[in-house]
């Protein structure tokens, strides 16, 4: 079932979080299974990419062309990966660098992927244990935070940056006023 | 000595070694026939939008939708058939539309909602427009439609 989302402040944002949100709840029916090909191995299908019939077909979700999240469901694994808004070089020097913060601390995020997916900016797996230790819906929902917040991050940082960027220039050039 | 042959993926000379073609049943309809079907899909669909007959365009558009490879063609045509059926839905008539269809026009429908999505760039491709049908066949259909797509490998 997929719950309203209420609380969201941008209105055209809501249609893609949800459509987000019912898809990762689909997609996180995860089980343990073991490698097809090395003996007492476990490694997620979806990285190790080593049988077609262990890998379910990647969906894709776009509110525009800047904007879109790849899921990529497997037998015992999900990877959800995201393309964030970047609408000026600004705003694309600020999302590298903030997701590269990020992805260096991956571990203390649990299910962030060191590196992103080609074409994304940020990917996460999450893995049959992940959906056993944690709940279900908590993890998504994390999912979902972190895509609402990461927008309202980076213009947040942009405005700071360009606030002090003015009190800089103004304070160099009072020396020529 | 070179090392290129650690490089060779040996498992696929394995006898036991899935294909592609294993995992579904071709479609038993030749590429031409399809092509051909989808046209006239098309031209009724267009006749149907013409008279705001919206629900049985949409039945039309979505039984026996092409699948499999070589009809890339097709899938082409009847994407664009049923974005044009999407695009001239007023979004209050939705929910109604997608109850008195089936549950495999659902699944079929959902598929070409991702198919949509996937594509960027596309002029006619509104994302709101997908976006607020996705939500409205999840609505109706539950999550599971979405695992149905996912786990169908008769992608259109």
């Amino acid at each position: 079932m997929v719950r309203p989302y209420l609380d969201c402040n941008s209105h055209a944002l809501r249609p893609y979080l949800a459509a987000v949100r019912s898809t990762l709840t689909a997609a996180l029916t995860l089980e343990n299974f073991a490698s097809q090909v090395v003996e007492r191995h476990n490694k997620p299908e979806v990285e190790a990419q080593s049988s077609r019939e262990v890998l379910l077909n990647p969906l894709v979700i776009s509110r525009n062309e800047n904007e879109r999240v790849l899921i990529e469901p497997s037998v015992n694994s999900v990877r959800l990966s995201i393309k964030i808004k970047q609408a000026d070089e600004i705003e694309r020097a600020l999302c590298a660098k903030f997701m590269r913060f990020m992805m260096v601390r991956a571990e203390n995020f649990i299910v962030l992927r060191r590196k992103p997916v080609p074409g994304y900016d940020i990917s996460f797996l999450i893995t049959n244990s992940h959906t056993e230790t944690m709940l279900k819906h908590k993890i998504v929902d994390f999912i979902i935070q972190f895509m609402e917040d990461v927008d309202r991050e980076i213009s947040e940082m942009k405005l700071s940056l360009n606030a002090r960027a003015r009190v800089v220039a103004e304070t160099y050039l009072t020396v020529f006023g | 000595m070179s090392a290129n042959f650690r490089k060779i993926d040996i498992d696929q000379y394995d006898e036991d070694t899935l294909l592609e073609t294993e995992l579904y049943d071709l479609d038993p309809r030749d590429p031409a026939t399809v092509l051909a079907d989808s046209k006239q899909k098309q031209s009724a669909v267009r006749s149907a939008l013409a008279k705001g007959d919206i629900g049985s365009a949409l039945v039309t558009v979505l039984d026996g939708a092409p699948y499999g490879p070589n009809v890339e063609e097709a899938k082409a045509l009847t994407l664009q058939t049923l974005l044009l059926i999407l695009n001239s839905t007023k979004s209050t008539d939705v929910p109604a539309l997608l109850r008195a269809l089936p549950a495999e026009a659902h699944d079929t429908l959902m598929k070409y909602l991702y198919k949509g999505m996937a594509m960027p760039g596309t002029g006619e491709v509104s994302g709101s427009v997908l976006l607020s049908w996705h939500e409205k066949l999840t609505e109706v259909a539950g999550t599971g439609c979405i695992v149905r797509v996912m786990t169908d490998r008769r992608t259109v």
